[in-house]
C-alpha cells in the first residue's frame, strides 16, 4: 500500500486551475522526482500536501485513509516533512532554535542537551561542522540558510520527506552530501518527494519521476527507463534544442578590474579582471566567496575594501548608487529578500530600475512606463497578462525572470553581476536566459556570475575562475578545464 | 469523497474572502450612514458645514501619515505635536504679516519632521524610538520658550481663513487639496513610487538602487508639511494656540489611515483611502458626541472599530 497517494487532485486559483485531476502514489522506500516547467503547478501540489492549501477536489491519502490536512502542523503529525522552495528560517533565531521551531514533538520540558546533541548531528551530516549552533541565522548566506533548513527537515521524525528544489543554491559539494543523507532515509523505508529543475540529479538520486505541465499529470515513470531527452520532451511537450548557445569564444579587452578586494571575514585579497563581452564564472562551494565577492561589487557590502576599475576609470565600493552610477547591474541570489517586491505587481518590478528614463521633472510617464513592462515581460518570456498581479502569486522561476528582466535594455553597456542566476528556473526558461546573457555580451557587456552549478559554469563561461574560501584557485579559459578539475579546486585545492 | 471537517469548509471559502471583506465594508458604511442619518442634530451639522471643518484638521494630519506608513514607518507620535508647535509659531509670526507667517510654521514642520525621516532612512533608526524623542524635544522647547502660557495672535487677516468658497470653508478646500497633491505625489511622481518600493521591501529598493534616505525623508517632510497646514488652520479658527491644540492627533490620523486601509507594513496606500477613513472616523466621532456618550466610551468605540478594521483587512489579504 502507498504511504502517501495524492488522488484526483485540482486545485483552482480564481477560474485557473493550477492542478488538474492530478494522481501519484508513493511508496516506501522510494524516491520520486517531481518535474515541470515553471508555473507547472509544482509547489501548489506541495502547499496541498502539506496542508497550506486545500484541495477544491480529489483527496490526499495517507496509508491509504482518505484525510483532511488542515494545517502544516497537521501535516507534521501524519508525519509529512518538508522543506519549502523560499527560505523560511526565522532570522533573529539562533540555529539551534530555527531547527526545532515548531517541531510539534519537543515537548515543553526538554533536555536542551539533548536537542543540542541531535541538531549538531544533522548540521553534521550535511557539512556544516563549522556552524555554531548558537549563530543567528541573519548571519548566514544564502546556501547555509538552505542547509539548516535541511537539517531541521532530518531532525523531524517523518515518514515523508519533501524537498522543494532545495539544492538551487548549492554545489555538488553540498548536494552530495545531501543525497547521501537521503539514500540514508530511504534505506530505512521512508520516502521522499524532489522537486528540482536540475534534470542530472533526478537520474542521480530519485528512482521515478513525475512530470507535471500546466498542471497536468504528464505521467510517472521510472527513472532507469528514460533519459534525459525523454524527460525534457515529457516536461516541455516538444524537444529542446541546445541548452547552452554555441558561440566563439574570443577574448576581449579587460573592462572590470579587481585588485586585492577584502570583504571580511571571509574574502581577503581577491583580483578579478573580467573582460567585455565574455562570461567570467566564479565557481565554488557555499562559502567560497563567490557571492560575497559580486555583492560586494554591487556596493552592498558596507564593509568591503580594495581598488575597483570599470574600462579603466575607478569605482567606489560601498554604495549601490556608486556602482550603478558606473554602470554595474546586479541581480542578487536572495530573490524573495532582495531580489525582487513580492508585493508589488510583475510590471512595477519590471520597470523598478527603469523610472528615472520615464521621468521629467520629477513627473512619470505612465503611459511608456506601461510599455515598458509590457516590452520587458515579453523579452523574459512573462505572460503579459500578469502584468498587474503581485509578483508573489508567480511561480518560482517567473519571479527569478522578473529579477533578470529590469537589467535588459539601458543604452550603455556595462557589467551585468548575477548570483545564481537561473535559481529555480525550469529548463525550458533556463536556455532562455542563456540566450539573453549571450545577447548582453554580444551589446558588449562584460557578465560575471557567481554560480554553484558546475555544469552550468561549464556551460557558459569563456573564463571559468574557481574559488575556495575566499581565494582564487586557478583561472582557466573555455575548453581547458572539465567538471573533475573544477570540482577538486572547489573542496581540496592543491594549493590550501 | 472527502469528509469536510469544518476547518476546511472555512478555508475553502477563503478564496471569497476578499468579497466577504468587501461586503462587510459596504454593510458597515451603510450602517454607519443610517446611524449618522437618524441621529438628532446630525443633518444641520452637515449643512453647516461643521463636519467638514472638523475633518479638516485631522484629515490633513492623517494625508502626511500616510507617507509614513506607506514607506514602511508606521507613524509618528511627535505629529500631534507637530500640529500644535506649528500653530504657536504660526500666531507668533503673525505680525510679520500671514505668508511669512504660513512659510515660517511650515518650514518648522517640515525641518523638525525631515530629521526624524532623515534619522530613520539613513540610521534605519526604529521610527517610532525616534518620534518619541522628537515628541520630548518638542515639548520640551515650546514649554521652554511660551512658559506655559497660550499665545494670542499679534497680526490681523486671519478672517480670509473664515471664508468660504463655493459655500465650502476653506479648511475643507485646504484639506481636499492636500489629498489630491498627496495622491498626485503617490501616483504620478518617480518620489512616490519609490515610497512604494522602499515601503515594500527596503533591502530590494536598495538593491534596485533606491535612495532609502532621500525616499524616507521625503514622505517624512510631506508628513512635517501637512502637520504644519493642519496647525496653521487650526490656530487661524480659533485665533489662539497652545501645545493641547494637536494632541491626539497622531491616533486619530494613524486610525483614519488604517480604516481606510493602507497597509501598516508599507508598500501600499494611498490618500483617497485615507479621505474615506478620515470620514469614516471622523462621522462615528461627531455621531458618538451628538449622541450623548462620554470621552471614554467614545476612545473605546473608536479602538475596537480600528482593530475590527484590521481584522478585516488580514482576512481580505490572506489565501
Ligand atoms: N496564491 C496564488 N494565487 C494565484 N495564482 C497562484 C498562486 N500560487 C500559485 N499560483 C499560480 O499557479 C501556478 C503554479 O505555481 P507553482 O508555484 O505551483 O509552480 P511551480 O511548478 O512550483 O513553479 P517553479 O518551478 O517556478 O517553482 C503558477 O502559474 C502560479 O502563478
Ligand atoms: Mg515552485
Amino acid at each position: 500500500m502507498p504511504v502517501l497517494a495524492i488522488d484526483g487532485v485540482t486545485k483552482r486559483f480564481g477560474p485557473n486551475a493550477v492542478l488538474k485531476d492530478v494522481s501519484l502514489a508513493l511508496d516506501a522506500h522510494e524516491v520520486r522526482a517531481v518535474c515541470g516547467e515553471n508555473g507547472a503547478g509544482k509547489s501548489t501540489l506541495v502547499k496541498v500536501i502539506t496542508g497550506l492549501y486545500a484541495p477544491d477536489e480529489g483527496a490526499v491519502c495517507v496509508d491509504g485513509t482518505p484525510v483532511v490536512i488542515t494545517s502544516p502542523q497537521h501535516a507534521q503529525e501524519l508525519g509529512i516533512a518538508l522543506v519549502a522552495q523560499e527560505l523560511s528560517l526565522a532570522p533573529a533565531l539562533s540555529v539551534l532554535d530555527n531547527i526545532w521551531l515548531g517541531n510539534r514533538k519537543v515537548p515543553l520540558l526538554h533536555r536542551r542537551q539533548e536537542l543540542r546533541a541531535r541538531a549538531r548531528a544533522a548540521l553534521d551530516k550535511l557539512g556544516l561542522n563549522d556552524l555554531a549552533l548558537d549563530t543567528p541565522a541573519s548571519a548566514l548566506s544564502i546556501g547555509r540558510r538552505q542547509l539548516v533548513e535541511i537539517a531541521r527537515m532530518l531532525t523531524r521524525d517523518a515518514r515523508v520527506f519533501i524537498l522543494d528544489e532545495p539544492t538551487a543554491t548549492l554545489s555538488d559539494v553540498e548536494i552530495e552530501r545531501i543525497f547521501a543523507a537521503l539514500r540514508a532515509l530511504k534505506a530505512e523505508g521512508k520516502s521522499v518527494i524532489y522537486i528540482t529543475h536540475r534534470l542530472g540529479e533526478v537520474f542521480e538520486i530519485c528512482d521515478s519521476v513525475s512530470v507535471l505541465r500546466n498542471g497536468d499529470l504528464v505521467g510517472t515513470r521510472r527513472t532507469n527507463e528514460i533519459d534525459r531527452g525523454t524527460l525534457m520532451q515529457m516536461m516541455l511537450g516538444r524537444s529542446l534544442g541546445e541548452m547552452y548557445p554555441a558561440w566563439e569564444s574570443s577574448p576581449g579587452d579587460p573592462m572590470l578590474m579587481v585588485k586585492d578586494l577584502h570583504v571580511p571575514p571571509l574574502v581577503r585579497g581577491f583580483d578579478l579582471t573580467a573582460e567585455r563581452g565574455t562570461v567570467t564564472c566564479l565557481a565554488g562551494q557555499v562559502g567560497s566567496g563567490a557571492i560575497t565577492v559580486l555583492r560586494a561589487l554591487a556596493g552592498l557590502t558596507p564593509g568591503a575594501s580594495g581598488e575597483a576599475s570599470i574600462s579603466g576609470k575607478p569605482m567606489r565600493l560601498r554604495t549601490v548608487a556608486r556602482a550603478q552610477a558606473a554602470d554595474v547591474k546586479f541581480i542578487s541570489e536572495d530573490r524573495a529578500g532582495e531580489g525582487i517586491f513580492l508585493r508589488l505587481t510583475v510590471g512595477q518590478n519590471l520597470i523598478a530600475t527603469k523610472l528615472k528614463d520615464h521621468t521629467a521633472f520629477g513627473l512619470l510617464a505612465r503611459r511608456g512606463l506601461r510599455a515598458t513592462a509590457a516590452s520587458l515581460a515579453a523579452a523574459v518570456g512573462v505572460d503579459r497578462k500578469r502584468l498587474h498581479s503581485p509578483a508573489d502569486e508567480l511561480s518560482g522561476g517567473n519571479q527569478q525572470k522578473l529579477a533578470f528582466g529590469r537589467w535588459i535594455g539601458g543604452d550603455r553597456p556595462g557589467v551585468l553581476l548575477m548570483n545564481e542566476p537561473t535559481r529555480g528556473v525550469d529548463v525550458g526558461a533556463r536556455a532562455e536566459i542563456y540566450r539573453l546573457i549571450r545577447q548582453f555580451c554580444d551589446r558588449g557587456y562584460c557578465v560575471v556570475m557567481a554560480s554553484s552549478d558546475i555544469e552550468e559554469v561549464l556551460g557558459m563561461a569563456d573564463v571559468v575562475v574557481s574559488m575556495y574560501r575566499g581565494r582564487q584557485v586557478a583561472r582557466y579559459r573555455r575548453g581547458e578545464t572539465d567538471m573533475q578539475r573544477i570540482l577538486a579546486d572547489i573542496t581540496h585545492p592543491a594549493a590550501a | 469523497m472527502t469528509e469536510l471537517t469544518f476547518p476546511a469548509v472555512l478555508r475553502r471559502g477563503l478564496p471569497r474572502a476578499r468579497y466577504i471583506a468587501l461586503a462587510v465594508r459596504l454593510a458597515a458604511a451603510a450602517a454607519i450612514a443610517i446611524y449618522a442619518l437618524t441621529t438628532p442634530g446630525f443633518l444641520t451639522l452637515l449643512s453647516a458645514n461643521a463636519l467638514f471643518t472638523a475633518i479638516s484638521f485631522v484629515g490633513c494630519v492623517a494625508v502626511g501619515m500616510t507617507f509614513i506608513t506607506l514607506t514602511g514607518n508606521i507613524m509618528s507620535l511627535a505629529i500631534g505635536a507637530t500640529v500644535s508647535a506649528s500653530a504657536l509659531i504660526f500666531l507668533a509670526c503673525l505680525s510679520l504679516g500671514i505668508l511669512p507667517a504660513i512659510l515660517v510654521a511650515l518650514l518648522f514642520g517640515v525641518v523638525i519632521t525631515g530629521a526624524q525621516g532623515f534619522l530613520v532612512g539613513h540610521l534605519r533608526a526604529n521610527p517610532i524610538l525616534v518620534s518619541v524623542a522628537a515628541l520630548s524635544l518638542l515639548l520640551g522647547g515650546a514649554a521652554f520658550v511660551t512658559g506655559g502660557h497660550h499665545i494670542y495672535p499679534s497680526g490681523a487677516g486671519l478672517e480670509i481663513f473664515k471664508d468660504r468658497f463655493a459655500g465650502i470653508p476653506i479648511d475643507a478646500w485646504c484639506f481636499f487639496t492636500t489629498v489630491a497633491v498627496g495622491q498626485f505625489i503617490l501616483s504620478w511622481t518617480r518620489i512616490g513610487r519609490l515610497m512604494t518600493m522602499v515601503g515594500s521591501n527596503v533591502r530590494a529598493a536598495t538593491a534596485a538602487g533606491v535612495s532609502t534616505t532621500a525616499t524616507v525623508t521625503a514622505a517624512y517632510v510631506i508628513a512635517g508639511a501637512c502637520a504644519s497646514i493642519s496647525g496653521i488652520l487650526l490656530a487661524a479658527r480659533y485665533g489662539s494656540g497652545d501645545m493641547e491644540i494637536g494632541v491626539g492627533y497622531d491616533y486619530t490620523a494613524i486610525a483614519a489611515v488604517l480604516v481606510g486601509g493602507t497597509g501598516i507594513a508599507g508598500g501600499s496606500g494611498s490618500t483617497l483611502r485615507t479621505l474615506v477613513g478620515v470620514i469614516v472616523i471622523s462621522v462615528i466621532e461627531v455621531v458618538l458626541l451628538l449622541r450623548g456618550f462620554s470621552e471614554q466610551l467614545q476612545y473605546l468605540i473608536t479602538g475596537l472599530l480600528v482593530l475590527c478594521v484590521i481584522m478585516l483587512h488580514t482576512l481580505g489579504e490572506r489565501r
